[in-house]
């Protein structure tokens, strides 16, 4: 767009712009939480574990119990640590990829539709929060795979949908 | 709206773009010089480790010892990692926080202190890993952590998540306050 002679891009709503923010924050803070608060995070998911014993699939042998506390531990903390590494990503994927969309979709339509599924698939970290969350409550697997039907595949398909939807409309423009 | 008058983006100023690609260069270089020298590095965490033997709590028995400076070793080359890692992602952070700052906040002393806190804290965040990395052979494992924790991953990391949580805030304000100058019908 040129406007006196001076170049301007356009730029996404400040929705789309808030959900990037908050994801990096929220990935900035998590980061700083797993450092600062290790001990207090394991103490909690420990506990949290001990009161969902059932679901743990507890046997009442101290050492078989031990390597499933410690494995469900490790995995809620991996969930953490996701969390993390996604929101600083996907927070930048969404600021960069709607700035895109801004910038070159032409149709204010197909902008829409295009900052909602990129915006939709900006909270996929959010699923790692549930993953850590769900493995604590519900035992392993059938935490992961709450979290990985439920919430990671289709806020990953969202985020997918929407970067080939800025391909498409991109390459539509080239043409 | 029309097309012409669509809301745009403004640029930050450029002292922080040059802060965040250094910060970008800074990392690619970092991860190049580690896969090119590894040898050269891990000879020379090695050696620093082994010149100062009661730092690191080595005995003198090989089985001991070996497996004090593999652990050793290895969060040495983690934190180069991290290093290369992070910086990548806070020179990133870096331009689009500044340019979010640089179009919503309007009051200029409260946009100048958002994009400093933003450019050095996501500048100097990283350098702690590679601080952490240097230090490792002279101070040992916990030591070389807590000085690279308060000399710079608390001071910087703070900056970084104090400045874009009121980002977030000043953004959702202007969100706010837009809906609500906006003409009723």
């Amino acid at each position: 767009m040129i406007r006196d002679n001076v170049r301007t891009v356009r730029r996404p709503p400040l929705g789309v712009v808030l959900v990037a923010l908050v994801m990096l924050a929220l990935g900035e803070t998590a980061g700083a939480a797993m450092s600062r608060l290790k001990p207090e995070i394991q103490r909690y998911a420990a506990a949290r574990i001990a009161a969902n014993a059932a679901a743990h699939g507890f046997s009442g042998s101290a050492e078989y119990d031990d390597e499933v506390r410690d494995r469900v531990i490790f995995t809620a903390e991996a969930g953490l640590s996701f969390f993390h590494l996604h929101g600083e990503g996907v927070g930048l994927v969404l600021f960069f990829a709607s700035a895109l969309v801004a910038a070159i979709v032409p149709g204010r339509r197909v902008r829409t539709v295009l900052y909602g599924l990129l915006t939709l698939g900006g909270l996929f970290p959010l699923g790692y929060l549930v993953y850590g969350a769900a493995v604590l409550e519900m035992g392993r697997d059938a935490g992961i795979e709450l979290a990985e039907r439920w919430v990671l595949t289709p806020l990953g398909v969202s985020v997918i949908a929407g970067l080939v939807g800025l391909w498409l409309a991109a390459a539509r423009r080239r043409a | 709206m029309t097309e012409s008058d669509a809301p745009t983006w403004r640029v930050p100023p450029r002292w922080v773009l040059l802060v965040a690609v250094l910060s970008i260069v800074a990392a690619e270089v970092g991860g190049g010089a580690m896969a090119r020298f590894k040898v050269e590095l891990t000879r020379w965490a090695r050696d620093g480790m082994l010149a100062r033997p009661s730092v690191h709590g080595l005995v003198g028995v090989r089985d001991v010892d070996e497996r004090i400076l593999d652990e050793a070793l290895v969060k040495f080359d983690a934190g180069l990692r991290l290093f290369h890692m992070h910086a990548e992602g806070m020179g990133l952070v870096i331009i689009a926080t500044s340019t979010v700052a640089a179009t919503v906040i309007g009051n200029a002393a409260a946009r100048r202190t958002i994009i400093a806190l933003l450019t050095t804290g996501g500048a100097g965040y990283p350098v702690g890993y590679l601080a952490w990395s240097a230090l490792i052979p002279s101070y040992g494992l916990e030591r070389s952590k807590t000085i690279a924790e308060w000399l710079v991953w608390v001071p910087f990391g703070t900056a970084t998540i104090v400045a874009l949580w009121c980002l977030a805030g000043f953004v959702a304000w202007s969100m706010i306050s837009r809906r609500g100058a906006r003409p009723a019908g």
